[in-house]
């Protein structure tokens, strides 16, 4: 099976993102006390080290949902206009540099071969 | 007796609203002119109500428990949530429910043995909102949102996926009204939300699953479009194709594809699909 099953289900950062993307009052503390939070939801010093850096595969390694990676992105760099050549995720191309310049590279490839 | 009158499924990147003009302008100019199709065909059905197959990116749920399928069974719908909306780039909209169907569906779901959770308030990411926004652009038509779980694991299979359609097939035939009800799916097709492949696309697999619905032979499709090989095309993912399975099973012939993209600036293979034969 794919990398969504490397994810630990009852990882305390796992259950921390579902709360702080439905909370204003949690997203605005993310920005200014995410060391608080991660304290009051039981994080793990790796975890919050990993989370603190920006760091896509450490987040990956210890077992956060994949899905939670970008919206962790976004929290930090703010949602709009999330293309790929968002602040945010210039973070997946430091992590995966070989499976990020091969994908762009085959996007490029697709977009001239349609046009 | 409730009558199935229309069955189509698409693809909700959040970039088709969020970013859509970061795509090529030929890609641009074909996912207008497909969803622009769809919303006729839909209209043309005249729906009473639209049951929407979708999946929940763990925004209902959280993680310690994830139903395999919930039905929004609210008077009416109110998206996109908090803080999507400035991702989606969508203000909100309301949408009329379909209470008295949506609960018939958890209802008698359960006297056939299917489990279906339900939320009297849900909340809506690109999932619903995407679709929702090209289709029912004025929220004319009453929604029935259902979404699966097919992002955390244990991902259901397909074969779990198409009894669930047939299962709900008669469930719809058992509801009282004389409601016409358009089904439809979201998701897919290739992509890897959040994963190492997050900026990938899988053409060859989209394109050989898109010739699977154009055959037409839902045995084939089961037999080989299998969970591992959706996982193989982008994980976590691909899988939200589940959704299109289910409502095959809604279906009989081949399917109408209406437009294919390999769209990695929208961030998955696009596609649109229509069916114009349905099951009884």
């Amino acid at each position: 099976m794919g990398s969504v099953e490397r994810c630990d289900k009852t990882l305390p950062l796992n259950e921390m993102i579902f709360h702080v993307r439905r909370d204003a009052a949690l997203r605005a503390r993310w920005l200014t006390d995410l060391e608080g939070l991660a304290r009051e939801f039981g994080l793990s010093a790796e975890e919050y080290a990993a989370l603190r850096d920006h760091d896509v595969r450490r987040l990956h390694e210890l077992g956060v949902h994949q899905y939670y990676v970008p919206q962790i992105l976004r929290l930090f760099y703010g949602a709009a206009a999330n293309s790929n050549s968002h602040p945010a995720l210039a973070a997946y191309q430091r992590a995966y540099p070989a499976e990020s310049e091969r994908a762009l590279r085959l996007q490029a490839e697709l977009e001239r071969r349609d046009r | 007796m409730a009558q199935v009158v229309s069955a189509m499924a698409l693809t909700h990147s959040p970039g088709l609203t969020g970013w859509f003009d970061r795509a090529p302008a030929h890609q641009q100019t074909e996912a207008k002119r497909a969803l622009g199709e769809m919303r006729d065909r839909l209209a043309a059905s005249r729906p009473d109500v639209i049951v929407l197959f979708s999946n929940d990116h763990l925004l209902n749920w959280p993680i310690n428990n994830t139903p395999e399928y919930t039905v929004g069974i609210g008077a009416e719908h109110v998206g996109p949530a908090d803080w999507y909306d400035e991702w989606l780039a969508l203000s909100k909209y309301r949408i009329p429910g379909h209470p008295a169907l949506a609960r018939h569906l958890v209802s008698e779901g359960a006297r056939r043995r299917l489990a279906l959770s339900y939320l009297r308030r849900m909340e809506f990411d690109d999932g619903v909102s995407v679709p929702m926004h090209y289709l029912n652009p004025t929220s004319s038509i009453p929604l029935v949102p259902v979404t699966m779980n097919c992002t955390v694991p244990p991902i259901p299979t397909p074969e779990r996926a198409y009894a669930v359609g047939s299962a709900l097939r008669e469930v719809i035939a058992a509801y009282p009204g004389s409601e016409r009800v358009a089904v439809l799916a979201t998701g897919g097709l290739s992509h890897e939300p959040g994963g190492p492949r997050y900026f990938w696309v899988d053409e060859e697999f989209d394109l050989w699953f898109l010739d699977l619905l154009k055959k037409g032979d839902h045995a084939t499709l089961l037999r080989e479009c299998t969970l591992e090989r959706m996982e193989e095309a982008g994980s976590g993912g691909t899988a939200e194709l589940l959704a299109w399975i289910l409502v095959l099973a809604f279906t009989t012939g081949p399917a109408e594809v209406l437009a294919y993209m390999p769209a990695i600036a929208w961030r998955s293979g696009t596609g649109m699909v229509a069916w114009n034969h349905f099951a009884s």
